[in-house]
């Protein structure tokens, strides 16, 4: 049995990296062959591995938030359908919020891998599907309950004996609003198991069952150890922060999150008492995602170089309430879960900055952004559905700048080329740059958030906004500036209207919608910022030499190209030092 | 026979290599000097110098001399690029900036991107639009173009690149520009995105585009620097650059597209593989070379180097998972498709928090180096863990030049890994050996099994000094049944560089579903790329007769964005030709991922033209084949540490210089030359051939 065999060091380095890899190549056979341009091009997806006991022994991130919903909804849906009733070359599918999922777009699909006739692994791929039905293109939007979300799917075959069961696909189908993007992405997901499970079928063959279970057990406990001793640096004491959504999307009632870090001897507890109940409205995280948002601070805080399994998990302790918005139920919306579980992270790290200030960043982007659209396309006369998500700026941290337009914690979906998404889609992108001056003021400033307009030439198309940011800035953290705040415009150039961070809108032909995201919080205080990072920002037209001056108190002579050393003495009144 | 003659010169970051060849007697010669990074022009010149004077060979006697170098890719790594601008689409300056808007590692929370080639400042925006068919939506502004010049110039900036939206579809735009542009600033060096790179997604054209602009003034430079001293030395012959994409093509075209040597070193040696396999009637290759720091997997099918096109400069080691990009700077230039990892020689070996024996990223390098060169080196590495095995003979590393000292060796595995795990250290050596050979042959399965390969049809050729140490093993592992080791492996890359053709590779974007493709629209635009890729060869002085043509295109099915690339026939395309590819792409993407979808509509995005310019290749030189047996081969018998055999065995060593062609004998055996040493393991047998190569194969088996 397992525990009779001996485990050898090297032997468990080969194997180890050989478990990495069977996610990694369901990772390539996944993107290589998706359809849309959130998997495609994106990476909105993530693989796992897990044992037979179903507990997560390799994962290949593309989005870290996945990971947390993997490690819960795997186990869950596989025990209620029932591993007996999963045969060889079988796919189980899902994406219900209260069976341990995410929002409705994120479709799971778990596969057994067999040796001699028992299951000895489960290979497992979650991918963000640009449509499921529902009240508006894209399946994002305000909604009262999840009902109005799209399609709910609870754990059935989408593939049995390696052939697609036609009844499941063609009910799904029928929900969604792109039915070949969604198709070309099942075959993809489906494509990125088979290759999973002849990788895993492949090593099992070679070690023999038994022994890879005595290896993975050890590879747990040797994750579990390592973590253990990470975590056992960390300065104890109890760190609290409070932050907020800024709205929920039917209301301007910000949406309030509490988070109480405990360091103590167990390691660390993420205590999110005191969140606000849940609403009737799209603002809500099913504990899954919430246990993705504490995961990826956790992770964040050991060596990035040990592997993540159930023995890293294990350490992941969270108390949130059922019933609120950190751990919604049934019937709550969630298409909006996955805003929650990016400020809920950017508030924990709020809490860590006392203890960590070396490498915490102050406020990021923290939240998700999505822009979704669709209508019927007048070249094709079908049905189209576009999602992408935007960057923004990231905090400052102490010693460096919060880099420009990027993407915030557990999310790192790539941008869609503006060439790719004209030519797929009837759109058209007029502009897509940097937001001067957004960053938040500070001696390492923030990072400056992003602007898209989105052209609708030809046709009337239903745009939804589902973001956050227009009320409240990332926040500065130790005398630094809040980044700016971000806006939703329709039509800027003419008759701009300005629309909330959760909206859905009817375009007609001719309309624009500007997006301008936030820039990143500021670290420190910006009269302490050094006068040539300041220059040097003025040159770039990222800074202006307006805020320079009043901001920062650096003069800049535009002539020259230098830093005013008189005229900056007298505004900094300190003698300018950086 | 005035110019029997070649030469290559590869620089590489710590040697410049020099190999000559005689045409009429094959023999080859080599040379090593010390790099000189400061000004690299130096070393090369000091290779060539050494390397004639040593073989009495006159300058003027060289007919073809190929050159390898890093020059461009380290000008981006170093940021040592000239003063560029960009000139783009109004509204989308910051493309460089926002990059993919991606981190490139998603759990550090002081993590940075990389900076941009070009400062925001010298990006400038020029009011004009195309939409997504290629027709104007915004005339361009011609007068914002003369302003933008005349700024650029201002600013002191030496080289442009420009770059529209949609210009793969419609290059006008960015032709006008480029013709404004000399009129107000004629000093300046310009790249148009539709010459370097037309293919669609705006910021990797844009990024490929910036790196042929920033680096076309140093590379230029710089060639122009070797060529005034070759001809002031009386060098007559023909000057060639190699490229990433294994090809080569003249000092003056380099100097145009630089950005299509990034990868130059690294070519030479899959060239050489697929050389080697071509004269032994070996098409289909997978080539591994072990150095110092790295190893590299390469593929070759059907007698042709696989090539890539995803590919970003500055990123040291790569695997192709699903993790993060945003490391480097993307390009989308053909670069032969390489799988590196960050294990060498000089990998270091250590236990980690966990209690878990690993093998590298990190190097010893050349300084320390590894603890068995007595150098300072205190950490043990591959090489230490192979010295302890008896795999490499510490008198004769290097030939002699470098004396290996198996104590330090020892005590580096002892103190650093064997006494925290608790075993012995020859247990611990062995496992050293056994990680970083499972690690290699991932990336063996990586280059081949990922891409659609099945590598039991696959001849390994390994070279590099380590290379042939594992090669053995790695074979087995990956389920390759034969493998190939040269002559001298430790010069085999820069064999590369002699036995290559010349090659100009062209693209032109279709972006057309396969079902409503015109068959003389396609035959068009191939003969267009035709014309353009024979006049060049033609300038370069190839007969017709020696030019050769290769048609491909990249395929996927509409709505995908990661395409196949599909071999066409040469001849006219017609409708028959279409539906061949259509059902032999359908084939292939079942082959890459497992499926086919021969009812979903495909698409032709891009059509792809390679002209190349046929050399004639050196002839190998003959092995002796009454030189000696086994026997008289055969140098001495030392233990030596194989698993297989539960410890030490006695091992015959032979020396590779005395080993007759046809010799066959039986592992275990240490095969050794001056710059590398052959393992091969009980069960095997090699086989010398006529040339001097060695084949090992399985006991029983017999080499394909």
């Amino acid at each position: 049995m397992a525990a009779l065999t001996t485990i050898d060091p090297i032997t468990f380095e080969v194997i180890r990296n050989a478990l990495v890899e069977v996610t990694e190549e369901m990772s390539v056979t996944l993107r290589r062959s998706a359809y849309s341009t959130n998997i495609k091009t994106r990476a909105d997806f993530s693989c796992a591995l897990f044992d037979r006991d179903l507990q997560t022994v390799a994962q290949a991130f593309a989005q870290a938030n996945h990971l947390g919903s993997l490690a819960e909804m795997v186990p869950r849906i596989v025990k209620e359908y029932g591993p007996e009733n999963l045969g060889p070359s079988d796919a189980l599918l899902s994406n219900d919020p209260y069976r341990g999922g995410a929002h409705l777009n994120d479709l799971l699909l778990v596969s057994p891998v067999y040796h001699s006739g028992k299951i000895v692994a489960y290979v497992a791929n979650l991918a963000h599907h640009v449509d499921v039905g529902g009240g508006a293109p894209a399946s994002i939007g305000a909604f009262r309950e999840v009902y109005q979300e799209g399609v709910i799917i609870p754990p059935v075959k989408l593939v049995a004996g390696g052939k697609i069961v036609p009844d499941t696909f063609n009910l799904v189908l029928s929900q969604v609003r792109a039915k070949d993007e969604t198709a070309g992405d099942f075959r993809a997901q489906i494509a990125a198991n088979a290759t999973g499970g002849r990788r895993m079928a492949a090593l099992i063959e070679r070690y023999g069952v038994e022994v890879i279970a005595a290896y993975v057990a050890e590879l747990t406990a040797y994750t579990d150890r390592r973590t253990a001793g990470e975590l056992a640096r960390l300065p104890h004491g109890r760190f609290a922060a409070e932050g907020c959504l800024d709205s929920d999307g039917f209301t301007d009632q910000p949406v309030r999150l509490v988070a109480n870090v405990v360091i103590d001897a167990d390691g660390v507890l993420f205590d999110l008492t005191g969140c606000d109940q849940q609403r009737r409205a799209p603002v809500n995280a099913t504990f899954s995602q919430t246990f993705s948002a504490c995961a990826y601070v956790l992770k964040c805080l050991i060596d990035p170089d040990i592997p993540v399994n159930v023995g890293f998990y294990r350490h992941v302790r969270v108390v949130a309430p059922a019933g609120t918005v950190v751990n919604a139920i049934h019937p709550a919306p969630v298409v909006g879960g996955w805003e929650v579980n990016s400020r809920l992270t950017d508030v924990i790290l709020r809490a860590l900055a006392p203890a960590l200030p070396d490498r915490v960043p102050a406020g990021t982007k923290g939240m998700i952004c999505h822009a979704g659209f669709g209508g019927v396309d007048p070249q094709t006369g079908s049905y189209y559905c576009f999602l992408e998500t935007l960057g923004g700026g990231y905090g400052g941290r102490r010693g460096s700048d919060g880099p420009d337009a990027v993407q915030a914690h557990g999310q790192n979906t790539e941008n869609a080329p503006v060439e790719e998404t004209e030519r797929n889609y009837p759109v058209r992108i007029t502009r897509y740059e940097l937001v001067d001056d957004s960053d938040g003021a500070g001696r390492w400033r923030g990072g400056l958030g992003l602007r898209r307009d989105y052209l609708f030439p030809d046709h009337a198309a239903s745009f939804t906004i589902l973001a956050d940011r227009d009320r409240w800035g990332p926040g500065g953290l130790f005398g630094g500036g809040d980044g700016r705040l971000a806006t939703y415009i329709l039509n800027p150039d003419t008759d701009a209207t300005p629309l909330g961070a959760k909206a859905t809108v009817e375009l007609e032909a001719g309309d624009i919608i500007s997006y301008r995201t936030c820039g990143g919080g500021g670290y420190g205080p910006p009269h302490e910022r050094d006068p040539e990072l300041v220059l040097h920002d003025v040159q770039q037209g990222k800074v202006s030499p307006e805020r320079a001056r009043e901001v920062y108190r650096v003069a800049v002579d535009p002539v020259r190209w230098v830093v005013d050393e008189t005229e900056t003495v007298r505004l900094r009144g300190d003698g300018g030092r950086p | 026979m005035t110019t029997r003659y070649r030469l290559g010169i590869d620089t590489g970051g710590t040697f410049t290599d020099a190999t000559l060849i005689d045409e009429v007697t094959g023999n080859i010669a080599i040379a090593k000097v010390p790099s000189t990074p400061a000004d690299p022009a130096v070393g090369f010149l000091a290779a060539s110098d050494r390397i004639l004077r040593e073989q009495g060979v006159a300058p003027e006697h060289v007919g073809y001399l190929v050159h390898g170098t890093t020059v461009a890719t380290n000008a981006v790594i170093e940021g040592n690029v000239a003063p560029t601008g960009l000139i783009t689409t109004d509204g989308f300056r910051d493309m460089l900036e926002i990059a993919r808007q991606v981190r490139p590692s998603l759990y550090d929370l002081r993590f940075e991107k990389p900076p941009p080639l070009v400062p925001r400042h010298r990006c400038i925006g020029i009011p004009e639009r195309l939409d997504a068919q290629g027709r104007v939506v915004v005339p361009l502004a011609e007068e914002m173009v003369r302003q933008a010049g005349r700024r650029l110039r201002e600013e002191g900036v030496g080289a442009i690149a420009v770059c529209f939206l949609h210009s793969y579809l419609n290059p006008d735009h960015e032709r006008r520009a480029g013709e404004l542009l000399r009129e107000v600033f004629p000093e300046a060096v310009i790249s148009l995105s539709c010459d370097v790179a037309p293919e669609f997604r705006e910021y990797l054209r844009a990024s490929t585009t910036v790196i042929n602009a920033a680096v076309r003034p140093i590379v230029a430079r710089y060639l122009s620097t070797i060529e005034e001293q070759l001809r002031a030395a009386d060098f007559a012959a023909e000057l060639l650059v190699m490229q990433s994409s294994g090809g080569v093509f003249t000092f003056a075209a380099a100097q145009e597209k630089p950005v299509f040597m990034v990868e130059s070193g690294p070519a030479a040696g899959v060239m050489a593989a697929t050389y080697l396999g071509g004269v032994l009637g070996h098409k289909d290759v997978i080539s591994f070379d072990m150095g110092g720091t790295t190893a590299k997997a390469g593929l070759i099918h059907d007698g042709r180097p696989r090539v890539t096109k995803e590919y970003e400069v500055g990123v040291i080691a790569r695997s192709t998972g699903g993790g993060a990009k945003g490391h480097g700077y993307p390009i989308r230039t053909p670069v032969v498709d390489l799988v590196e990892i960050g294990a060498g020689g000089g990998s270091i070996a250590w236990v980690d928090s966990g209690g878990v024996l690993r093998v590298g990223p990190h190097s010893a390098g050349a300084d320390p180096g590894p603890a068995c060169y007595g150098w300072g080196g205190t950490e043990p590495t591959i090489t230490d863990a192979n010295l302890v095995l008896g795999r490499l003979n510490p008198g004769f590393f290097l030939g002699g030049e470098i004396a290996l000292d198996v104590d330090r060796a020892f005590r580096a595995i002892e103190d650093r890994c064997a006494k925290r795990l608790g075993r012995d250290v020859l247990t611990v050596a062995n496992g050293i050996v056994e990680i970083a050979n499972a690690a290699m042959t991932n990336a063996l399965r990586l280059v081949s099994v990922q891409r659609g390969y099945d590598p039991r049809d696959f001849v390994l050729v390994a070279f590099g000094g380590a290379g042939p140490v594992h090669a053995n093993w790695l074979a087995t592992e990956a389920g390759i049944r034969t493998t190939l080791i040269p002559m001298s492996p430790g010069t085999t890359s820069a064999l590369g560089l002699l036995v290559t053709d010349l090659q100009h590779d062209y693209s032109v974007a279709l972006n057309q579903r396969a079902d409503r493709l015109d068959a003389p629209r396609v035959e068009r635009a191939y003969q267009e790329l035709a014309e353009q890729g024979c006049a060049a060869l033609r300038r370069e002085g190839i007969d017709a007769a020696d030019v050769r043509l290769l048609r491909q295109a990249d395929m996927c099915y509409v709505g995908q964005s990661y395409e196949l690339t599909m071999p066409l026939p040469n001849g006219i395309v017609d409708a028959g030709t279409l539906t061949a590819v259509l059902d032999a792409f359908h084939h292939a993407h079942d082959q890459a991922y497992g499926f086919s979808a021969p009812g979903e509509p495909a698409e032709f995005v891009n059509l792809r033209l390679t002209a190349i310019g046929t050399i004639a290749k050196p002839r190998l030189r003959d092995a002796p084949s009454r030189a000696g047996d086994d026997r008289s081969a055969l140098k001495e018998t030392r233990p030596v540490w194989f698993a297989e055999g539960g410890g030490f065995v006695d091992c015959p060593i032979f020396d590779r210089y005395r080993l007759a062609a046809g010799t066959v004998f039986a592992g275990p055996a240490i095969v050794e030359e001056p710059d590398s040493t052959t393992v091969i393991h009980p069960g095997f047998v090699a086989r010398v051939d006529r040339y001097g190569n060695l084949l090992l194969t399985p006991d029983g088996g017999e080499s394909r």
